[in-house]
């Protein structure tokens, strides 16, 4: 029996796969299992090919995985369409179309698999129910029949799924289903794939994404108004929005770009209100200057940035982490922006919560780099508590300090000001994104501006002590160190626990705070270290670039970086680990001269 | 050809005593050049927003970049001089968030009808109800005289040294063409007249723009300054034009840059349901739920 399973499958648009795919993870949440759901298709808007990647565990999964324990094929062509998304190794089971014609044994792929089992798949739909069309149902009861992923459970997807469609599709599709199930039950693997039994929790758990997570944590903060822009692949966060926002008093507007939506937000904060944005590449190059303009002018807003691979079009429907340096970096001029990152859906919630009291607190935009997949695959999550969050409100000047002559940009000690809105008698002021003293009249006085860079910059200063914004794994001595970050810290979670159980002794460090750098964190983190790891899907490995700006290293301060839409999985981090203790067995650290 | 009065747009004066210039006039010198249109058109801003009768903290004053741009720094209400051409979507932002506000929006004809350009059409079209004044010179000015997008063709600009090969944009025609309920045109040279307009834009409900032209001294042809103008303009009323007649007036407008009519070219007699208003409508339905 095996605790964890990964499941990969891939056809052409019509073949049904990501619905499959999306009946299997609702299953397995009924079940009482943890899963993850990772899609991926061509650029086209409908047809082309897709696949679908399920992680189906016992406990929490922390990412999509390596290996495929299962491959379904339905056609070569499209699997191989997806290559190191959907890797192949010896012990995978391979199931695919007879009527592809390939011979078990001449199967296009670079390794044999174990086990490799050509099913009728087309024939026992079109036998069953009368079309192609039931072929999905067909292969959802040869996985549950083999690997024993939720029989019932399965099949009261497909009758909830079904039912509106008349009793005849229903039926066709149960049977589909029926036909899978006894053929994987009349054909019994040589191996025991079958998963464990779930460990009841007694929560129940839910199918989410992290784009949906993002939008409730945003009401959850209080936010009022969201500004945007559809593309992929953040426009669900508009989508979801713009179903509640108006229940919470709050209002949404599509713009006529990324431009206006971010203006429009920054306008919202300027009125009083807790404001956000949320876009990928292209529309976070566009919303730059603006970016710029709520820091001088220091408007609180969240600019959620789900980042897809780059420069330009690039890889729309991909994940990549390719953006730190332009959310780092964003817009001119001398200032520093607060880069939060979450580490998976579930995660979102906390981190997007953190975000708007960041930018509330601190009067400053604040970006969040979510990515593709964290944004669109579905997981199974425990539901998020919501107990432990405080929210922040944003610092409003007192009726006295209206009355003793109101400076909207007045130097205090922890350089922030009070931030009245219109409405407020006695604390009209000119907000601009020119410099300004501390009234606001606009100055073009080096002095001054010297020392409202140091009021914009200071005042954030805080944020680089704040360590319950890291999270910190491994024995705090050892001599081996990873740092990884966003939609990868899952894996590098992973592949360190796997490396400590093997003996390895590593420690693991995920910032969910980007930026501004803690560098006492750092510090302290690199202080037992002789060798380092930065692991992130960058072709540059800008987090390894960016820490090495900030902080002194290691002496062996290394980057295990892949541009996007090339998984890092946990096994490949584990490698890198052990390569790393050999050498430092071989090579033990040499007192710096 | 009276137009229909239509108060009722949140305009109702809340100030206990009546308010005077000096409730409006910051205490910020203006950088404009000596003899600037400007002048002109924030002293009519002044007493229309006197005669509105709203106070200042209830009015946010949004702005984009340019000379004109520095107008909301010279009044005592909520200003946002925010970035070059982004004024209005800003704005419409401020306006959703907080509908209660009087949202007045300024800037000059590169920064509303060049860099800006592709917001105007959008916020016609949503009609949230706020007021657009364009101070309209034909020039860059704060850049120090380049081409603008209402630069006559053949104008010798400091970008055009031998004369501006482009047709003007003609900011009247295209506001009508998009379905603006009220479009006005005035003068500084005309305080007025001016006044009337920009006090009438704020209070139509939804939004309103005034086309301002607005002689620029230092950079702006000789020919069109403010004597000039003064002589030069014939006002809408006196010709008769009824301003519901929305036809007629898209007619008028396309004289833009030969003829130089000031008053208002239209106004929607039955002005729709403004977005704001939509926005609370929705928010009261699904909060009932």
């Amino acid at each position: 029996m095996l605790n964890d399973m990964i499941i990969g499958m891939a056809g052409s648009g019509g073949d049904g796969i990501v619905s499959a795919g999306d009946a299997l993870i609702s299953a397995a949440a009924r079940e009482g299992y943890y899963a993850m759901l990772t899609k991926s298709f061509g650029s086209q808007i409908r047809g082309g090919e897709s696949s679908c990647r399920l992680r189906v565990a016992t406990t929490p999964v922390l990412n999509p995985g390596g290996t495929l324990d299962v491959a379904v094929v339905l056609n070569w062509e499209d699997f191989l369409r997806f290559g190191g998304e959907l890797p192949v190794g010896t012990d995978t089971v391979v199931l695919y179309e007879k009527k592809t014609g390939v011979e078990p044994a001449a199967i296009p792929l670079k390794v044999q698999p174990g086990i490799v089992l050509a099913v009728p798949m087309a024939d026992l739909a079109i036998k069953s129910a009368g079309t192609l069309q039931a072929k999905n149902n067909v292969v959802l009861g040869l996985l549950a029949g083999w690997f024993n992923l939720g029989r019932e459970a399965i099949l009261e997807g497909i009758r909830r799924k079904f039912a509106k469609k008349g009793a005849e599709v229903l039926q066709g599709n149960e049977r589909a289903y029926a036909a899978g199930l006894a053929y994987a039950d009349e054909h019994p693997l040589t191996r025991d794939m079958r998963l464990a039994p779930p460990v009841a929790t007694g929560a129940k758990r839910r199918v989410t994404d992290g784009n949906e997570i993002c939008a409730e944590a945003a009401l959850f903060a209080g936010c009022k108004f969201f500004g945007g822009y559809p593309i992929t692949p953040a426009t669900e966060i508009m989508q979801y929005l713009q179903k509640d926002i108006w229940k919470h008093g709050g209002s949404l507007l599509q713009a006529e770009d990324e431009i206006a939506g971010i203006a429009a937000v920054v306008g919202a904060s300027f009125a009083g209100k807790k404001a956000m944005t949320a876009t990928s590449g292209p529309g976070f190059s566009l919303k730059s200057e603006v970016i710029g303009l709520a820091s001088i002018a220091e408007l609180p807003l969240v600019c959620v940035n789900v980042q897809r691979g780059g420069p330009s079009t690039g890889l729309p429907t991909k994940t990549e982490q390719a953006d730190l340096f332009a959310a780092v970096f964003s817009a001119h001029g001398d200032t520093v922006r607060p880069v939060l990152a979450p580490i998976g859906v579930s995660d979102v919630f906390g981190v997007t919560v953190e975000a708007f009291n960041i930018a509330e607190a601190y009067q400053t935009p604040v970006i969040v780099l979510s990515d593709q997949e964290i944004a669109q695959r579905k997981d199974v999550i425990d539901p998020v508590d919501t107990t432990p969050f405080k929210l922040i409100e944003r610092l409003k000047p007192t009726p006295e300090e209206l009355a003793a002559g109101y400076n909207r940009f007045k130097i205090t000690d922890s350089g922030v000001s009070p931030l009245s809105h219109p409405g407020m008698p006695g604390g009209s002021y000119l907000a601009a994104g020119i410099e300004h003293n501390e009234h606001g009249d606009p100055t073009s006085s080096g002095e001054m501006h010297e020392r409202m860079n140091n009021k914009r910059l200071n005042k954030l200063n805080p944020l680089k002590t704040r360590d319950d914004l890291f999270i910190l794994e491994g024995d705090i001595d050892a001599p081996l160190g990873v740092i990884s970050w966003g939609g990868m810290a899952g894996a590098a979670l992973e592949a360190v626990r796997t490396a400590r159980a093997q003996g390895i002794p590593v420690k693991l460090l995920i910032p969910k705070l980007l930026y501004p750098i803690a560098e006492s964190v750092y510090r302290d983190f690199f202080a037992s270290l002789q060798r380092c790891v930065v692991v992130e899907q960058s072709h540059q490995g800008q987090l390894h670039r960016l820490i090495r700006m900030w902080v002194d290293v290691p002496r062996d301060f290394t980057s295990l970086a892949r541009s996007g839409a090339n998984p890092i999985p946990p096994a490949a981090i584990v490698q890198r680990l052990r390569v790393m203790a050999e050498s430092l067995a071989n090579h033990p650290a040499t007192p710096a001269p | 050809m009276s137009v229909p009065s239509t108060t009722d747009c949140g305009c109702a004066p809340s100030a206990a005593a009546p308010l005077t210039i000096k409730d409006f006039r910051s205490d910020l010198k203006p950088i404009w050049c000596p003899g600037c249109g400007d002048y002109g058109v924030v002293t009519a801003l002044y007493r229309a927003l006197v005669n509105i009768g709203r106070p200042a903290h209830e009015v946010a004053f949004i702005s984009g970049i340019g000379c004109s741009s520095r107008i909301p720094g010279y009044t005592t209400a909520y200003g946002f001089n925010t970035v070059h051409g982004r004024a209005l979507p800003v704005a419409q932002g401020i306006k959703m968030a907080n509908p209660d506000l009087l949202v007045l929006v300024a800037g000059g004809d590169g920064d509303g009808f060049s860099i800006g350009g592709g917001h105007v059409p959008h916020a016609i079209r949503r009609n949230l109800d706020l007021t657009y004044i364009v101070m309209d010179n034909h020039i860059y000015g704060l850049t120090k005289g380049q081409m603008s997008p209402t630069t006559p063709r053949g104008a010798k600009t400091n970008s055009t040294t031998y004369g501006s090969l482009e047709e003007p944009v003609n900011p009247l025609l295209y506001v009508l063409a998009y379905g603006a309920g009220f479009v006005a045109q005035g003068l500084p040279a005309d305080m007025e007249g001016l006044t009337k307009m920009i006090e009438a834009a704020i209070r139509y409900p939804g939004f309103s723009f005034v086309n301002i032209q607005s002689p620029c001294v230092t950079f702006g042809d000789p020919n069109d300054q403010m004597k000039v103008q003064k002589a030069k303009m014939k006002k809408l009323a006196d010709l008769g034009h009824d301003p519901t007649n929305r036809l007629r007036a898209m007619d008028l407008a396309q004289a833009y840059g030969t003829e130089l009519y000031t008053g208002i070219f239209y106004q929607n007699p039955t002005p729709p349901e403004t977005y704001d208003q939509m926005i609370r409508a929705r928010q009261a339905e699904l909060q009932a739920k």
